[in-house]
């Protein structure tokens, strides 16, 4: 097939179903509905990692997780999960909450919505040292 | 001897059907309530990446193509392009790719391409254009070799490759549940390639099969989908970000790192690359092998079923 074509269809097949899905409903974020919720996301990545402790920030998309071989954090993306041991990271603070930056190439960087009230004790559930 | 033989690219005049079979994929979905789910920037993240493994292929295919050409020059064999010389090429030519795949997985320089492919955490059509942009960077073309040396034209041999890859994408799909028995005997089908990408450890390195189950079956890695243990799709670790650079590219990262570690031997750096995924010079990672052997510690009534070996 000559590119003349193939670009095109490529271009517009690509942008058409991106449309359609998010005109559909199915860009909204996914959301953690309780403590249950988030240590199970938790659990499915880390099942040797119980977690002894657990907190939810206010938009119920992230969490930090204590276990008794250290702290971790689940947070969603998109309609999923994802979960990382708190290792290698930094913390920033931003209008919102918290900016957190893993040293991880593929899991880069997770938002934290949060109360300015609430950023100096999750700073410490971050990183209790 | 065979000269000038061409094929038409099928894989680009897939294209159409494949954003065709896309949307009837979604429709079904959203009429019928199941058969899987969708969503925006996954779906979006794989698209491109099936266009980027497209232009990767025009980009650096030459290279395999340079290789085979000089085989091809090398072989004094030739067996034509009789439609059953066709045939007998795709057969084993698909038995090259589940030796590829297997490979895929069970060595990191390898599963660094391939990963991505496995790196959403759906499962539907969407996820089957998910395709890697760094295969040429595997070497795995010298698995082709063997083809080439027996006389099949490297034209031939690209264009049954193609045609592998077309079967496989109507596999990538929630929406049909098992086909008649004789056909999920001999073939890949979507129930089988659901186990492939899940990452319940049960499901972990098994049905590498391209188009024909039999290999798996023959080579001992076949695991059937169980009633009784939904398939949960994506990484053992999965990936925090839907930018298609870091999908490409993560493992290639991650093993660079590795093996820039101060303190290692130089086996230990090069086991970085070539062992299997999880493999680390301190013990400190689990492969599949550990995470199955784990999981059997948390689950020993699972011991010895399929799996569990």
């Amino acid at each position: 097939m000559p590119l003349t074509v193939l670009l095109p269809l490529v271009v517009f097949g690509i942008a058409g179903i991106a449309i359609l899905l998010h005109r559909s409903g199915l860009t909204a974020p996914r959301r953690f509905q309780d403590i249950a919720d988030a240590e199970a996301a938790w659990l499915r990545e880390f099942p040797d990692m119980r977690p002894l402790e657990t907190h939810i920030d206010r938009k119920n998309q992230n969490a930090v997780i204590r276990t008794e071989r250290g702290g971790g954090l689940v947070w969603c993306i998109g309609a999923d999960t994802v979960a990382r041991p708190l290792e290698g990271f930094a913390v920033l603070e931003t209008e919102n909450g918290l900016d957190i930056k893993f040293d991880d190439f593929s899991a880069p960087r997770a938002e934290l919505s949060l109360s300015e009230t609430d950023r100096l004790y999750w700073k410490t559930l971050l990183d209790p040292s | 001897m065979t000269e000038n033989l061409t094929y038409p690219d099928v894989v680009s005049l897939a294209v159409p059907f494949f954003i065709a079979a896309i949307l009837i994929e979604f429709i079904w979905i959203r009429i019928s309530g199941k058969g899987g789910r969708y969503e925006t920037r996954d779906a979006v993240t794989s698209l491109v990446m099936g266009a980027g493994n497209v232009a990767s292929g025009i980009a650096m295919g030459f290279i395999a193509w340079a290789f085979f050409m000089v085989l091809w020059e090398m072989t004094p064999l030739d067996l034509g392009n009789s439609w059953w010389i066709v045939l007998l090429c795709f057969v084993l030519d698909d038995l090259r790719y589940y030796w590829v795949h297997r490979f895929g997985h069970r060595i990191r320089w390898v599963w660094a391409s391939h990963v991505n492919h496995h790196s959403s955490q759906h499962y539907n059509l969407t996820t089957a254009l998910r395709q890697t942009w760094t295969y040429t960077f595997t070497f795995m073309m010298v698995v082709r070799a063997p083809l080439i040396l027996l006389g099949f034209h490297p034209a031939m041999v690209l264009f049954c490759g193609g045609l592998n890859l077309i079967y496989q994408f109507w596999i990538h799909t929630e929406a049909i549940g098992r086909m008649p028995r004789w056909f999920e005997a001999i073939m890949n089908t979507p129930s089988h390639h659901r186990a492939h990408h899940g990452r319940n450890p049960r499901y972990l390195d098994c049905n590498y099969a391209g188009v024909f189950i039999i290999w798996d079956k023959m080579f001992g890695t076949f695991v059937p989908e169980q009633e009784d243990e939904k398939v949960d799709y994506g990484l053992v670790h999965n990936l925090g970000t839907f930018n298609p650079l870091r999908v490409a590219f993560h493992e290639w990262v991650g093993i660079f790192q590795d093996m820039s570690q101060r303190g290692l031997t130089l086996r230990e750096r090069i086991m970085y690359a070539v062992a299997p995924p999880g493999w680390s010079h301190d013990g400190s990672r689990d492969g599949s092998a550990g995470i199955k052997e784990k999981h059997l510690r948390q689950h020993p009534e699972k011991r010895g079923t399929p799996g569990f070996r």
